[in-house]
């Protein structure tokens, strides 16, 4: 359902992408794994349509999205989170949802009723601010709201479009120990049907919840397949795993 | 989506309008004159407000649209003999298709690329009315039919009348203007405002909106320019001038960006400011340049800032 | 259809005209693409540079002298209003620092008003070029061939500052990623209060430079300011080419539209803007290429 074939992307002499394929079926759990500066997030980029690729294409449903720009992708149902918290600063929480959604149905052209009373979004919002665990944030401004409960709106902004296809940046990058718990049973507990795909460098939350692993390695694919089969892998183990494998 | 809350616009937005009414049950003719002008300006102000404080976009060039506004006006009713009734919808609806040509060029732009742009629009406006011969050149037209309103018992050539006119369009205005930022499409504009990015990434298409708030801020700036022939009966290429686009943008951030009832006292506060400053000095443009100046680097929020601050510290007491 | 004499000549007035934006817009752009930052004001320290000028001519006598001075003057006054104004909002919004410029400019047009009063003054060319040169069988003004030739040297010398010099390179490494060029530990704040007043000395040079062929009055701020920005977004900012290029297309379209076209002189600027913003709206050659 969601399909990258070759994706290629240099920047100057710089090679980023080098011909990255990748496949993910309705409810897939799959993560990226792979070094610093392997390509994780330009490789995020290229799939959203932040950036595009020199060479590949992207498919979501068959349908080549690779000329289309992040806000038609995300129509068509692929959306992501941010490495560094994405949020629309001096909105409450129930706002920030509300309009979220309202995006994802394609409320704004509603321009003469009260927002509030239009549509269900504002309970919406609400609904959505419990499966991510932000009830007691519903109506705090989400610039004063602790980094870890940033990071979990982060993630229930692009739920609340619904999407097919869900991109998680890094969720628990700069987390506590507590914090990185919430966020696996958050992951754990997404919708079935719900293709993700997660950017991770915490190895236990990968080992967790993938049914498949992509490591990446200077912009290509040095591995790719099943946690068992990662862990076999002696390339694998000798670059990248060290000891979260044992 | 509006920071501030229900009942503190209501108290605000109705002490301004009764400031308004008592104003004008108190004032001469002069005084009267004045209303009608700052009614105006307040229309304008809340345009520009619409385009800078919610959709974010910083134009200097705003006079562009109030100038159309007014020439379109003069136009269908000088050369096409229209009724000045049917003139004035024609007139906005004319600026507005403009308005969309120019802002589906620009609108992507970002903000000091676009702040450069809109200034060179402006003064093309500006420099296209001062060597037109149609409509007079740099010595503007005269003669602009008022609008019949005899059905009424008004008469706009009476400064009482056409205050009373022009108080009760800023009203709707300011009304309609409130209701479209409550609504979900302006929780969408505040929304892009905030952050672009993320409102792509979920599925906005952030160029349309900032095209529809832009084309409707053109409009309601053309429907003061319209509002502004009916006061004098007089068109020129000063009414596009980039001092006028600039006073315009004081205007709205002296009163508060984003306040839409902010720029409505700025309005008034500049006018009679202009012409006080106007009256006893030949140098007010360094004053207002300074005023300016000032409260871009102290007092960014304005005046509804400053009445923020004030009821938040009352309410503490 | 013009002779090839008269032809000539307009293409020499329109390398004048663009050698003078090019002056005023490369320091504009290049700031631009630094800092994000416009200076509206800079057509403030063009027109403050030709009232010292006609100031200092009259008191010296010596064109050469007013042109040597009144740019540093131009200079301090940026400096000035850089260390004073701007970087009180420095850390905030970019829109804020353009906001306070344009209060300049009002503030800008009644000082000289003040000063100099409302009139529109003159500067006669120096004696040493206040001849003409034969051209193709035509007379033709040899300060405005100074013109041309000074706005070349600028450029040589600012290709070669910026290509060849440390700070230079330094510019040049913040134009392209501001971010990264201050994490390297690179002054980026002394190279962007550098470029700033070089800007502005470039200012008053134009500004000086420019008094024998164009008219000496308040308000010649925002009509030269105009073409100045509308050359930053033809030509692209940052960039020392895009400043060039876009001065030329603009100088050429203003000097032969107003031949070809009289009717609609003052257009073919905007028109060349327009098209630009439909084909290629980062400009023709911007430091930072659109991805």
């Amino acid at each position: 359902m969601f399909r990258a074939e070759g994706l290629c992307k240099s920047f100057g002499a710089l090679e980023v992408a080098r011909g990255i394929s990748l496949h993910l079926p309705r409810g897939a759990r799959h993560a990226i794994v792979g070094p610093n500066g392997s390509g994780k997030t330009t490789l995020f980029n290229l799939l959203s349509g932040e950036l595009s690729p020199d060479a590949g294409r992207v498919f979501i449903d068959g349908r080549d999205v690779t000329d289309l720009p992040p806000d038609a992708r995300a129509r068509a149902g692929l959306t992501r989170s941010f490495q560094k918290n994405n949020l629309f600063p001096g909105l409450t929480v129930r706002e920030s949802l509300a309009v979220a959604m309202a995006i994802g149905v394609g409320l704004g052209t509603v321009f003469w009723r009260r927002f509030a009373r239009a549509g269900d979004t504002y309970r919406g919002a609400a609904a959505i601010a419990e499966r991510i665990r932000l009830t007691p944030y519903l109506e705090t401004i989400v610039d004063t709201l602790p980094y870890g409960t940033q990071r979990q709106l982060e993630i229930g902004l692009a739920l609340a479009i619904e999407p097919k296809i869900l991109l998680l940046d890094e969720p628990t990058a700069g987390m506590s120990a507590e914090e990185t718990a919430e966020m696996a049973k958050l992951i754990a507990d997404l919708p079935d049907e719900l293709a993700l795909l997660v950017i991770e460098h915490d190895m236990e939350i990968v080992f967790d919840f993938a049914q498949r692993i992509t490591v990446l390695d200077y912009g290509r694919v040095l591995a790719e397949g099943t946690p068992a089969e990662i862990r076999a892998s002696p390339e694998v183990r000798r670059r990248y795993l060290g000891e979260a494998a044992r | 989506m509006n920071a501030i809350p229900i009942s503190q616009r209501r108290i605000v937005g109705l002490a301004l309008l009764a400031a308004a009414l008592a104003a004008w049950y108190f004032s001469g003719y002069a005084g009267q004159d004045r209303l009608g002008e700052i009614a105006i300006a307040a229309i304008f102000a809340m345009s520009l407000d619409l385009m800078v404080g919610y959709g974010g976009m910083v134009s200097l060039g705003h006079a562009l649209f109030f100038g159309l506004g007014a020439y379109a006006l003069a136009g269908l009713t000088l050369f096409l003999k229209w009724p000045a009734a049917a003139a004035l919808p024609a007139a906005v609806l004319l600026t507005g298709i403009v308005a969309l040509v120019i802002g589906r060029l620009i609108v992507h732009l970002g903000g000091v690329f676009f702040i450069m742009v809109t200034l060179a629009f402006g003064q093309m406006g500006w420099a296209w009315f001062a060597r037109d011969r149609i409509f007079g050149g740099i010595g503007g037209l005269s003669g602009v039919p008022q609008l019949d309103l005899a059905a009424f018992g008004a008469d706009l050539a009476n400064p009482g009348d056409f205050a009373l006119l022009a108080v009760a369009v800023a009203t709707v205005v300011y009304l309609l203007l409130a209701r479209l930022i409550d609504s979900p499409f302006g929780a969408v504009v505040s929304a892009l405002h905030r952050n672009a990015n993320r409102a792509r990434a979920l599925g906005c298409p952030v160029q349309r909106y900032k095209l529809a708030v832009f084309t409707v801020a053109a409009m309601l700036a053309a429907l003061a320019g319209t509002l502004q022939t009916q006061r004098t009966g007089f068109v020129s290429p000063d009414l596009l001038v980039w001092t006028s686009s600039g006073e315009v943008l004081i205007m709205v951030i002296i009163g508060g960006l984003g306040s839409l009832l902010g720029p409505i006292a700025g309005a008034a506060l500049w006018t009679l400011l202009h012409h006080y400053l106007s009256a006893v000095t030949p140098y007010w443009m360094a004053i207002m340049g300074s005023f300016f100046v000032a409260i871009v680097l102290f007092a960014g929020e304005g005046l509804y800032g400053a009445l923020a601050r004030l009821t938040r510290r009352l309410r503490h007491v | 259809m013009p002779d090839p004499a008269s032809l000539v000549i307009q293409l020499l007035n329109g390398l004048q005209y663009a050698m003078l934006l090019f002056l005023l817009s490369v320091g504009l752009s290049v700031v631009f693409g630094l800092m994000n930052f416009i200076n509206l004001a800079h057509g403030t320290v063009y027109m403050l540079g030709a009232f010292l000028g006609l100031t200092l001519v009259r008191a010296t006598g010596s064109f050469w002298g007013a042109l040597a001075l009144a740019p540093l003057f131009a200079a301090a006054i940026g400096a000035l209003f850089y260390a004073v104004l701007l970087r009180r909002v420095q850390g905030e919004s970019a829109m804020k620092q353009v906001l306070v410029t344009f209060g300049l400019i009002f503030i800008g047009i009644d000082v000289v008003r003040m000063i100099w009063g409302d009139y529109e003054e003159a500067i006669a060319a120096p004696a040493l070029l206040a001849d003409s040169v034969r051209i193709w069988g035509q007379l033709y003004p040899s300060y405005r061939l100074f013109v041309i030739a000074l706005g070349l040297l600028v450029a040589i010398v600012l290709w070669l500052g910026l290509e060849r010099t440390r700070l230079g390179a330094v510019v040049r490494a913040g134009v392209d990623d501001r971010v990264m060029a201050a994490s390297l530990g690179i002054n980026i704040e002394a190279a962007f209060f550098g470029v700033f007043c070089l800007g502005c000395w470039l200012a008053g040079l134009a500004g000086v430079v420019a008094a024998p062929v164009l008219q000496i009055y308040p308000g010649m701020d925002v009509a030269i300011l105009i073409p100045t920005l509308i050359v930053v977004v033809v030509g692209g900012p940052g960039s020392l080419k895009g400043a060039l290029l876009g001065s030329l297309l603009i100088g050429m379209a203003e000097t032969f539209g107003a031949v070809l076209l009289p009717e609609f002189a003052s257009f073919m600027i905007y028109a060349v803007m327009v098209l630009v913003l439909l084909l290629r709206p980062g400009g023709l050659l911007p430091a930072r290429p659109a991805a």
